[in-house]
């Protein structure tokens, strides 16, 4: 078995590394992954009933396993994992079965020395498979987050963009209605004006449907402040687009931001918080920084890369400081990680 | 009889009478067993045709496994339908009777929120605060969910709902709703507002035949 042995060598390289081997449970609480990562993920996981009546599933994942597993205090920190995750697709020819091999830093308190950490073990792992053919790709979510918040455009505008960037699609449709400067949301509020009197004079802890009266009222109150169009729409989608089509070696990243805020006329200073993509040039590699890169994985938070063998993709991973939180964890925990695709070697 | 033709009509209210009528219209008059709680009837000198009155619901099930050859039934519960069962159904005609629409309603009082787009700030703005998801009950998950998603609403969780849909953002069982309506009439007397732009279907009533019979019905269908 050519497989048992790699990943014998993986681990290996993870142990020496430091990692130790968590085991995250196989069946987990549907709902409660339901509950944290939304509606959407349920298409993908294979679910049952048990004998309690609860909806349980296979792991669809391992990352996500392993972090249920830290939350409830049964794992340590620097962990490996190696084993099986579970989703369905209704693309043929598509395995029910990943064989999954990762490591996470959970409660990564040295950021940078941290996605560091990840990626150097990444590598180390991925030069056991072949020495020679090795392409990284590196990218990281806050340059966007920069960008969008040095642009003069809507409030509205600005979040819509952030929190849709991990969805190329729907992304792209933003784009097109911001370039008509057609807002999606352009409604009069004359009809709601009289209401909002009304209860402006109401308890305003009362709960509607879940939500406090004041709470409705503020959100109406800073909708009608909010501008509803702006006329720089064609020239911010513009700016976007280039930006998103930045693609160069590390060692040239510097120069490039710099010619983009230029040609942009934005600030020089405006891209921040990207220590972990500069640091990489200690890895003494080839790296290409691609902006218009990590954008399937919605946990993702910063710092995102790949590895490629031969045009394969053997190895991703990134930073996701919101995910342990969103699985229920009482205070924010920053973490950081990486998977190998055994079947892409 | 091999050349045998079942139909399978809805069994229940308005919907029914349009069926029938549908057929006594077209020259197939429709007679209703003695008995008034008979389940099947039959069409005047057509003995090869037999008709069933069901659920609506169980209409599709039933083209689905070759039970019924024709029916007639809501598109709603159609496309609400799982892929492999849609499949085995071809649309033959859609009728001028039985139209409603499923919608997107939220509460009156939630005056922030007229379109899609104050829904998914919404929804995100109820995710940071509270980690938890906007619940959206509905009997259509199905139609809900690809509806939602395409227009970029992603943090809710749904809430099957099997009836009086209209009461869940008000007992603490949801907060919004998805649900059908021909007049409106039931959302407006629960406090509940469509959103400007939360029309997921346009539904009406439809004649459906099943895929396998289709040959079978060339031959034999006088509709």
């Amino acid at each position: 078995m050519k497989s048992k042995k790699l990943s014998d060598q993986i681990v290996k390289t993870f142990k020496k590394n430091g990692f130790s081997l968590s085991e995250p449970d196989v069946l987990l609480d549907s709902e409660y992954i339901i509950q944290r990562s939304g509606e959407n993920f349920r298409r993908s996981m294979l679910t049952f009933e048990n004998e309690d009546g609860k909806i349980m599933c296979l792991r669809p994942d391992l990352t996500v396993a392993a972090c249920i597993k830290f939350i409830e205090k049964k794992s340590k920190s620097k962990i490996y994992y190696s084993g099986q995750a579970y989703r369905r697709s209704n693309k043929q020819g598509f395995d029910l079965v990943h064989d999954q091999l990762g490591i996470e830093i959970l409660g990564s308190k040295n950021k940078t020395q941290d996605d560091y950490k990840v990626i150097k073990t990444i590598l180390d792992s991925a030069e056991k498979i072949n020495n020679k053919k090795i392409q990284i790709k590196v990218s990281d979510i806050n340059l966007f987050k920069s960008l969008i918040n040095s642009l003069d455009m809507p409030e509205r505008w600005k979040l819509r963009l952030i929190r849709h960037f991990w969805r190329p699609k729907y992304f792209e449709e933003l784009l097109k209605r911001l370039e008509k400067n057609t807002d999606i949301d352009s409604i009069t509020f004359d009809t709601d004006k009289k209401r909002f009197y009304e209860m402006k004079k109401m308890n305003s802890e009362k709960l509607i449907a879940g939500r406090s009266i004041s709470e409705i009222l503020k959100r109406f109150d800073k909708k009608i402040k909010d501008p509803r169009s702006f006329d720089k729409g064609k020239q911010i989608v513009k700016i976007i687009r280039s930006f998103l089509k930045i693609n160069c070696k590390l060692s040239k990243l510097d120069e490039n931001l710099l010619n983009f805020a230029k040609k942009s006329n934005l600030k020089k200073n405006i891209f921040k918080d990207f220590d972990s993509i500069q640091n990489l040039k200690r890895l003494k590699k080839e790296v290409n920084f691609i902006t218009n890169f990590g954008r399937d994985v919605e946990y993702y938070t910063g710092f995102v890369f790949e590895i490629f063998i031969e045009k394969k993709e053997i190895a991703r991973g990134g930073r996701y400081d919101g995910l342990l939180k969103s699985l229920g964890a009482k205070k924010d925990i920053p973490a950081v990680g990486a998977a190998i695709n055994l079947n892409n070697i | 009889m091999k050349n045998l033709i079942t139909i399978g009509l809805p069994s229940k209210g308005r919907l029914k009478d349009k069926a029938v009528t549908f057929f006594n219209d077209r020259g197939l008059k429709v007679l209703q067993s003695d008995k008034e709680r008979n389940y099947f009837a039959s069409i005047e000198n057509k003995s090869n045709i037999k008709i069933i009155y069901l659920h609506a619901k169980e209409i599709i099930q039933r083209l689905g496994d070759g039970t019924l050859d024709i029916g007639i039934s809501g598109l709603d519960l159609l496309n609400e339908s799982e892929k492999n069962l849609k499949d085995k159904i071809i649309i033959k005609k859609k009728l001028d009777f039985g139209g409603a629409n499923l919608v997107v309603a939220v509460p009156d009082d939630w005056i922030d929120v007229q379109t899609i787009a104050d829904l998914e700030e919404v929804a995100f703005d109820i995710r940071l605060r509270r980690n938890t998801r906007l619940r959206v009950a509905t009997k259509y998950p199905n139609l809900t969910n690809s509806f939602l998603i395409s227009k970029g609403v992603t943090q809710y969780k749904l809430i099957s709902s099997l009836g009086a849909t209209e009461t869940y953002p008000f007992i603490g069982s949801s907060e919004i709703i998805t649900d059908i309506t021909s007049t409106g009439k039931t959302l407006e007397d629960n406090n509940l507002r469509i959103l400007k732009d939360g029309l997921i279907l346009k539904s009406t009533a439809c004649l459906l035949i099943s895929k396998k019979r289709t040959s079978k019905l060339k031959s034999l269908l006088p509709i």
